[in-house]
């Protein structure tokens, strides 16, 4: 990341600084987490000497959102997580991190969580002391395992979910002891991949990809961008190979092919939308293209019955299309074939994503841009999570055997399709006990719980990949309100009373033992990388030498063949992992309930996609609710039409439709699995999502979308402009008058125009303007922003990063469908070309939009009282306490990018929520106008600590908005135009810059973007 | 030389009340007339010329412009705030304040100047006072003494008033 | 007052007397008639006032819930207003009543600079609909912001910090303009009033003879007092004329200022001006009809001055036509897509019903003023004044609204739905508005009894017969 390198010219202060804390901080921690009794935050009995009150500390830890397992840098204010941010030091996510991972600082402080273990007596819980809750676990097991019990005896079962390497392994150790069993499961998972892996190369862990070293991207209905096995890292993985280079004008193109534009596929130059189901055809036809009739290897037999013409048939797209990305494939190599992924879990889905497999291999993409980890270095990633387990597990269940069941870390009662009898089955289990931290649909069926603490309050480590070591480690105390203890240290507690000798007393000595162990028992080398993984997050050895390995031949028979359908509907029902809920493990925080879906825009409910032309002919428009029926169930969903999918199939996003989860999440859409067969995917034994086809009927009924979109067209507007690859480097006309002299009405008291010298935006304040504290503003700094189009992905994870920096409130549905949404940032995605009929280019076009800091800001002069105004450091300040409410401003802003507060929106946010909000940043009042105010307490606190330093000016880099923080794709660049060195000053220099609007009114933003690069020719170049 | 007293007459006609007061001023009486709405025959017949309420109002309304020009153009210099990029004193916007206040203060100078000339308000009651006046009926008061004032009388009376009070009225 | 009369009053007053007085009131003899007629709308109240006056204060009671106890405790939320339309029903109920205050000073000073000889038996009544138009319209404001209790920074105060309001902001020159409008139509109403209140005075007794002494100020009607007052009340008549003229300009540049497609152009001064007088006028019509009524005015309010309010009426509903189709001529001549997205979106948009229903009711309907029938028969003129009342508002409500919902950004278009509160509220600010003309038409002469005078022959007794003859 280049902030680093900013840093790195001149001996790093902050980042000594962040990793002195980082150590000093975990030790301190340590003792909390060892010592019971010091549980107060504030204030200070004894005051923590890494804390000083009103200085933000920093701890390195490790995203436990999901299996990507990122980076985090946390910054905690008197003893509380407040923002949890990218860690730039991680070799994985490299400071990017997805909606999903800031909204997990929610779930820290939800007023869901429990309070303390949970017993249950009859059908009411009591809360419990953990002595006694353990005492009480450790005797129920006792009396399961009594070989005399044939009352409530059976064996011990431990249904997990993700978990971090060494948890996994001290609940094996556990279980194993009581001779149970254990079982992992997500309803989004890899399983598919991991088997074709296994099959295709004898490798138990899952295929790396080089997105970033690719020319040609293929992906396979791959939604690797929102909802992959690391989305952070493919996103920039993706941005780096698909973003222009402004100097040797290289691109490298991406290809969708499947039914559904996901998010991942809205970022494609090309989209073949094959049938669902025909990607194994497609891929297979493709490879034989490529090898060629003499072709040898162990797959050659297979390829002989493929060809173009054949996929061609079974995609339902023209044959020229495939032999054309065919050739492309081969001949623009390194190239890259991705999926097919979650979206696409049918009955085949082992097979297609093997197909895959062979066309990277026949193109010789491995071990250039697709790596094989051997087993024995992966052996710590991809659990072997199968629905085929869970399947056992509830037949086990069912029949009586199981004694005392453990869900961890996942939510079966949700996950499941009702047709899977899982919660029948476990509410049969005599005892049930769970970790989960708050209420979900599995734990209301539980007999005790044992409320776990949150990643950000508990010890674990991970290994993304193999050659790298992540500890995650504690940034606070816990969380008072919630009397909860880590899952490890309640299982070593409860082994010590069974008389177990797991080796340790608590999970941390546990964890540190092992990896004591594992780093050869030298202590001292370890005290080191310990403390080294510490303070950067993470720590990189030597990973094994990645020979390629060879494409076996398979000793499992698949069919490659499209799969079967349940049902007789005319349409195919895609049920995909939501970009925001995933799962459904996300779907209790209102953050993500409000972030708009980054495909859709709709906030809060579900909603049915549907092609227009398939809506028009059944007589049906956006909005309309209609009742979905598969053979298995049938729900009412609103729909939207969306010109992103094929006439023949329509889809549903996982994540809504929970009961029993939480005050945020209960209520809202409906759970597309209520339409899924239980079936697993052989051999692998994932679950089927892409399984059925549905009949769609209107109701009659009718609804407003919570959405934030107004208009997907731009109307030929200078909005989100972008310029064809091949007319890069030659001189565009009307560039010259763009840059022209910037005239002003400055002189004689507004009369007379004036030339501006220096022209926008460095020229600002004009003169005429320079009084008082303005005279001397042109020494001084001019902030400015830079956004790159071209990497861009619409991930919206600035979203949610902006919302947690800046304390947006969120306002809830209904004010949503009012057109009161509060986000200060928003990702605007306009339609230039998509066609769901025939393989062609695809245009769409995001755009971030968030206050443009205009030279010339509409909004200031109309306001009465002085409440907006430009700042001489060139930035658009707003004065919440000024304003009185006119909401002038907001109707002369072009970009439509003030929000006002309507109601006393953070009112009526429940503690300990609102210990999330950030003390630097104002919680805004009922009737005042706020805006994007460019980070404004992040600018005063470099600019603070730069003064403290021998009273330097701020440096390039220093002050990093949150939003470009947490970019995945790093298409946010900000800093002092006025330096001539500042990245964001090189890079505006670019051909392709341009201001939103400003042609048009001349508001002089300070907010720049750059073009979209596209290989088409662009039709509709606004202006 | 008795006290100076007064005679309040009241007529039905205007050329009465016009005579009467052409008559009287002949004789070099100081007169005061009423009439229920303000007639220019009695102005002429009492020689007005013109009235200094419009020095009143040229003179407020000049302080008006004046004073926005000075406080627009002050506040501005007083805390200098750059809004859209506009000159820190911008006289096109402070003009229009320019004209409101110079239309405000010229119509409250007028007002004031109107109150002080005609004695307004003035709430002591009237000694004599015909409350016909408003109506319908025109009146013709002379302040004279002794001797003076049967001459008064008798050129009043020779208009035919419909009646005669003496006494005096309240100073207006 | 003094029509360039020269010579002596027996020369002059007879003629001047029989074609002034011939025009406006044929059947009045003597001047007392018109105290008697005028001054008896004081007397007790009928059965209809009391009707209107009950209906007009629970108006007020629903209007001040709406305003005081549900949207400034729970928040400005409660309207239909969003992001991107952050004005909708109250802006534009503001424009209407600030729009309605216009033709009352209008009429009084600018016709009685010109000496328009129908203006006497109506200007009173229309110079108090402006005094209560523009309290009305005042208050809108401080519904519409979104923090009342801090609305007082608008005005220019040296508070602690010496932070002055921002002059360069149209809403500031709107303080100014209304304040000063209020205040010197007011100053303007009441010094007209003095002398017939001195009337009422002098006929009223007990309690109202001390209320009605008290606010006479005195007045006697001598001659020094009628000479200053006269001049006073030219004065004021030119100081007020080119005020009505300016008040709504401003008002007009709230929107004109603004880079709103639809909003930024600079037609908006006149436009609004003519709408405003073409608004002002109807609501003329639509108060002193029924009050022609009630109180049996015929002698004062006859055709002759419907007929010419009518014709005013149809002038300056031609200019607002001629403003809507340069509008669009515009919009389209400019080749900008901006705007012209704006404007068809009007027509033919989600809203296009607004739009339509404000062609019809200004630009239509007032056609049929073409047709003498039309302009004298008093019914007909009614139902007109009617519609152009409900064709203003909308006319506000379209350019508020629809220019506000499709604007620059088309990711950020929306749509804006009046709330329950807001209607509350619309409806109940005409409550307010006749709550307080009602009590006028009770308290104060509502026909100026003074300058009705002026223009009736004045008795003389020489020639007295031929005087009665022909008078």
């Amino acid at each position: 990341m280049s902030r680093d390198l900013a840093e790195r010219d001149d001996g790093i202060k902050r980042r000594d600084f962040l990793r002195v804390v980082g150590v000093t901080g975990a030790g301190a921690t340590l003792t909390g987490c060892s010592t019971a009794e010091v549980e107060k935050l504030l204030p200070y009995v004894v005051a923590d000497e890494s804390i000083t009150p009103g200085v933000a500390t920093w701890y390195t830890t490790v995203c436990g959102g999901c299996a990507a397992e990122c980076g985090m840098w946390v910054r905690t204010r008197e003893g509380r997580a407040v923002k949890v941010e990218g860690n730039p030091d991680h070799p994985v996510s490299e400071g990017g991190l997805c909606s999903r991972g800031h909204a997990t600082l929610q779930h820290l402080y939800h007023p869901d969580r429990f309070h303390g273990p949970m017993i249950r007596e009859g059908t009411v819980f009591r809360q419990g002391t953990w002595d006694e809750a353990e005492r009480l676990l450790a005797a129920r097991i006792t009396r399961a395992q009594n070989p005399a019990n044939t009352v409530d005896g059976g064996s011990v079962m431990f249904v997990g979910g993700h978990m971090s390497p060494s948890m996994g392994r001290l609940v094996d150790e556990f279980v194993g002891a009581l001779g149970g069993t254990r079982v992992d499961y997500d309803a989004v998972t890899d399983a598919p991949l991991l088997e074709a892996a296994r099959i295709a190369y004898g490798t138990s862990s899952l295929p790396r990809y080089d997105i970033g070293a690719a020319r040609l991207l293929l992906s396979f209905g791959y939604d690797f961008v929102e909802s992959g096995a690391s989305p952070v890292e493919h996103g920039k993985g993706l941005s780096r190979m698909s973003a222009v280079n402004d100097e040797s004008h290289a691109k490298g193109s991406f290809v969708f092919l499947g039914p559904r534009l996901s998010l991942t596929g809205l970022n494609a130059d090309e989209w073949i939308p094959i049938r669902a189901g025909s990607e194994a055809s497609v891929a297979l036809g493709m490879a034989s293209a490529i090898a060629g009739p003499g072709s040898t290897g162990p797959y050659a037999n297979l390829l002989q019955s493929y060809s173009p013409a054949a996929a061609a048939q079974a995609a339902g797209v023209s044959v020229e299309a495939i032999e054309a990305l065919a050739r492309r494939f081969a001949s623009e190599s390194p190239s890259l074939a991705l999926g097919p992924g979650t979206g696409a879990h049918h009955r085949n889905a082992t097979a297609a994503n093997l197909a895959v497999m062979i066309l990277n291999d026949v193109a010789g993409n491995v071990g250039t841009t697709v790596h094989y980890d051997p087993a024995a270095a992966g052996g710590l990633a991809g659990a072997s999570s199968s629905f085929s387990g869970i399947e056992d597990a509830t037949r086990a269940m069912a029949s009586g055997e199981v004694g005392v069941a453990f869900v961890h870390g996942t939510n079966r009662a949700y996950s499941l399709p009702a047709s899977a009898g899982f919660r029948e089955a476990f509410e049969r289990v005599p005892f049930k006990v769970s970790f989960a931290s708050a209420m979900d649909e599995t734990s209301a069926l539980a007999d005790l719980i044992l409320p776990d603490r949150h990643f950000l309050e508990s010890w674990g480590d991970s290994t993304p990949r193999p050659g790298v070591m992540a500890i995650q480690q504690p940034v606070m105390q816990a969380v008072p309100l919630f009397d909860s203890k880590q899952a490890g240290d309640t299982l070593l507690a409860v082994g010590g009373h069974l008389g177990q000798d797991l080796g340790a007393a608590t999970f941390y000595e546990y964890l540190r033992g092992h990896h004591l162990a594992a780093a050869g028992g030298s202590t001292e080398d370890f005290e080191s990388g310990w403390r080294q993984a510490l303070r950067l997050g993470a720590v990189e050895f030597d990973a094994p030498d990645a020979a390629v390995p060879q494409l076996r031949s398979p000793q499992t028979a698949l069919t490659f063949d499209a799969p079967a359908f349940d049902g007789s509907g005319d349409l195919t029902l895609i049920v995909h992992p939501s970009a925001r809920f995933g799962g459904g493990e996300f779907s209790n925080s209102p953050w993500l309930q409000e972030l708009p879906d980054p495909v859709s825009k709709i906030t809060w409910h579900s909603w049915l996609e549907m092609n227009p032309a398939t809506g028009e002919e059944r007589g049906i428009r956006t909005g309309d609710i209609v009742t979905v029926a598969s053979p298995h169930g049938s729900l009412e969903v609103p729909v939207w039409l969306y010109p992103g999918i094929r006439e023949d199939a329509v889809a549903l996003a996982m994540g809504g439709g929970h009961t029993g989860m939480g005050r945020y999440a209960d209520g809202n859409g409906v759970n597309a699995l209520d339409l899924l067969p239980a079936v697993a995917e052989q051999p692998s034994g994932a679950l089927v999502t892409l399984a059925t086809t549905v009949s769609v009927t209107a109701t009659g009924r009718g609804r407003r979308l919570a959405t934030i979109e107004g208009s997907s067209d731009q109307y030929d507007r200078p909005i989100a402009p972008a310029v064809q690859l091949a007319l890069l480097g030659e001189a565009v006309e009307g560039a010259e008058e763009e840059h022209g002299e910037l005239m002003a009405p400055q002189g004689v008291g507004g009369f007379v125009p004036v030339p501006a010298e220096g022209g926008a935006p460095a020229a600002f304040p004009l003169e005429g303007a320079r009084h008082g504290e303005y005279a001397q503003a042109h020494e001084g700094p001019r902030w400015a922003m830079a956004i790159d189009l071209d990497k861009c992905t619409g991930c919206s994870a600035c979203v949610t990063a902006c919302q947690s920096e800046n304390n947006v409130p969120w306002v809830g549905e209904e004010q949503v469908m009012m057109g009161r949404d509060m986000n200060w940032i928003r990702i605007e995605r306009y339609y230039e070309h998509v066609d769901a009929t025939q393989a062609g280019d695809l245009d769409v076009r995001f755009l971030p939009m968030l206050c443009q800091h205009c030279g010339n800001a509409p909004c200031e002069p109309v306001c009465p009282v002085f409440a907006t105004y430009h700042t001489p450091e060139g930035v658009n300040a707003q004065v919440y306490n000024r304003c009185v409410g006119t909401r002038y401003c907001a109707n002369n802003c072009p970009y439509k990018v003030r929000v006002f507060n309507w109601y006393r929106y953070t009112g009526d946010i429940p503690e300990p929520l609102n210990w999330q909000w950030n003390p630097d940043v104002t919680v805004r009042d009922n009737g005042v106008m706020e805006k994007c105010s460019f980070c404004m307490q992040r600018i005063r606190d470099a600019e603070n600590r730069a003064a403290l330093e021998e009273g330097r000016p701020v440096r390039d880099g220093e002050v990093v908005p949150a939003c470009e923080q947490s970019c995945p794709a790093e298409a946010i660049v900000f800093g002092n135009i006025r330096d001539p060195n500042a990245r964001v000053t090189q890079i505006v220099a670019s051909e392709r810059t341009y201001r939103v609007l400003d042609e048009l009114i001349n508001t002089q933003p300070a907010v720049n973007y750059l073009k979209k690069v596209t290989f088409h020719e662009v039709v509709s170049e606004a202006h | 030389m008795s006290a100076p007293t007064g005679i309040l007459a009241s007529y039905e006609y205007l050329d009465s009340t016009v005579d009467a007061i052409t008559g009287l001023r002949k004789a070099g009486f100081e007169v005061k007339a009423y009439a229920p709405y303000p007639d220019h025959h009695i102005e002429h017949a009492l020689g007005y010329d013109q009235s200094p309420v419009r020095v009143w109002t040229l003179v407020g309304g000049l302080t008006g412009t004046a004073t926005a020009l000075a406080f627009t153009v002050w506040t501005s210099v007083d805390w200098p705030i750059v809004v859209g990029g506009k000159p820190i004193v911008s006289i096109p916007p402070y003009v229009i304040i320019m004209f409101e206040l110079t239309v405000l203060f010229g119509a409250l100078a007028t007002i004031i100047g109107l109150f002080i000339l005609s004695r307004l308000p003035n709430l002591k009651p009237a000694v004599i006072y015909d409350p016909e006046f408003t109506a319908g009926r025109y009146g013709v008061y002379v302040e004279a003494d002794g001797t003076r004032l049967d001459e008064a009388r008798r050129i009043l009376n020779d208009e035919e008033p419909i009646e005669l009070r003496e006494g005096q009225v309240a100073h207006v | 007052m003094a029509n360039g009369g020269t010579g002596t009053a027996t020369a002059t007053a007879p003629e001047t007397a029989t074609e002034r007085g011939a025009l406006t009131h044929p059947d009045l003899h003597r001047l007392d008639d018109v105290n008697r007629d005028v001054l008896k709308m004081l007397g007790r109240p009928g059965k209809g006032w009391w009707a209107l006056f009950g209906l007009a204060a629970t108006g007020v009671g629903v209007f001040l819930t709406a305003w005081l106890l549900i949207q400034v405790p729970f928040g400005i939320g409660v309207s239909g207003l969003n992001s991107p339309v952050g004005w909708g029903v109250y802006i534009t109920t503001f424009v209407f009543w600030v729009g309605i205050a216009h033709s009352g000073t209008l009429i009084s000073a600018i016709l009685f600079l010109f000496r328009a000889p129908w203006r006497q038996s109506i200007y009173r009544a229309a110079e108090a609909m402006t005094v209560f138009a523009v309290m009305t319209a005042g208050l809108f404001p401080l519904i519409h912001v979104g923090r009342l209790w801090h609305a007082y920074w608008l005005i220019p105060y040296p508070n602690s910090r010496f932070l002055w309001p921002n002059f360069k902001s149209p809403l500031i020159w709107d303080v100014f303009a209304i304040t000063t409008y209020f205040t010197v139509s007011a100053t303007f109403f009441f010094l007209g009033t003095i002398p017939d209140i001195a009337a009422a005075r002098d006929r009223a007794t007990g309690l109202r003879k001390k209320f009605y002494t008290v606010i006479s100020l005195g007045w006697q009607g001598t001659d020094s007092q009628w000479h200053h007052f006269g001049k006073a009340y030219i004065y004021l008549a030119a100081l007020a004329t080119p005020l009505v003229l300016s008040v709504h300009s401003v008002v007009s540049w709230d929107f004109a200022m603004s880079i709103v497609p639809g909003w930024h152009t600079t037609i908006f001064a006149p436009y609004f001006v003519a709408g405003a007088i073409y608004s002002g006028i109807a609501m003329v019509i639509t108060l002193i009809v029924p009050m022609r009524k009630i109180f049996g005015l015929e002698a004062y309010l006859t055709t002759k001055h419907f007929d010419a309010m009518a014709k005013l009426m149809l002038l300056t509903s031609l200019i607002v036509l001629y403003a809507y189709l340069c509008e669009f001529f515009l919009a389209w001549y400019s080749g900008e897509e901006v705007e012209r997205t704006a404007f068809w979106n009007r027509l033919f948009g989600n809203y296009w019903w607004a739009t339509w229903i404000m062609l019809t009711c200004n630009g239509f309907v007032p056609v049929m003023l073409w047709f003498k029938r039309v302009r004298h028969s008093i019914p007909a003129l009614f139902v007109i004044s009617f519609f152009v009342n409900i064709g203003m508002w909308f006319e506000r409500y379209v350019i508020v609204v629809t220019s506000l919902h499709h604007e620059y950004e088309p990711f950020a278009w929306g749509m804006y739905r009046p709330s329950v509160v807001e209607m509350c509220i619309l409806v109940g600010s005409f409550c307010w508005f006749g709550f307080w003309f009602l009590l006028f038409t009770r308290l104060l002469p509502p026909i100026a009894i003074q300058e009705l005078k002026e223009v009736m022959p004045p008795p003389m007794r020489k020639k007295a017969t031929t005087q009665g003859a022909d008078s």
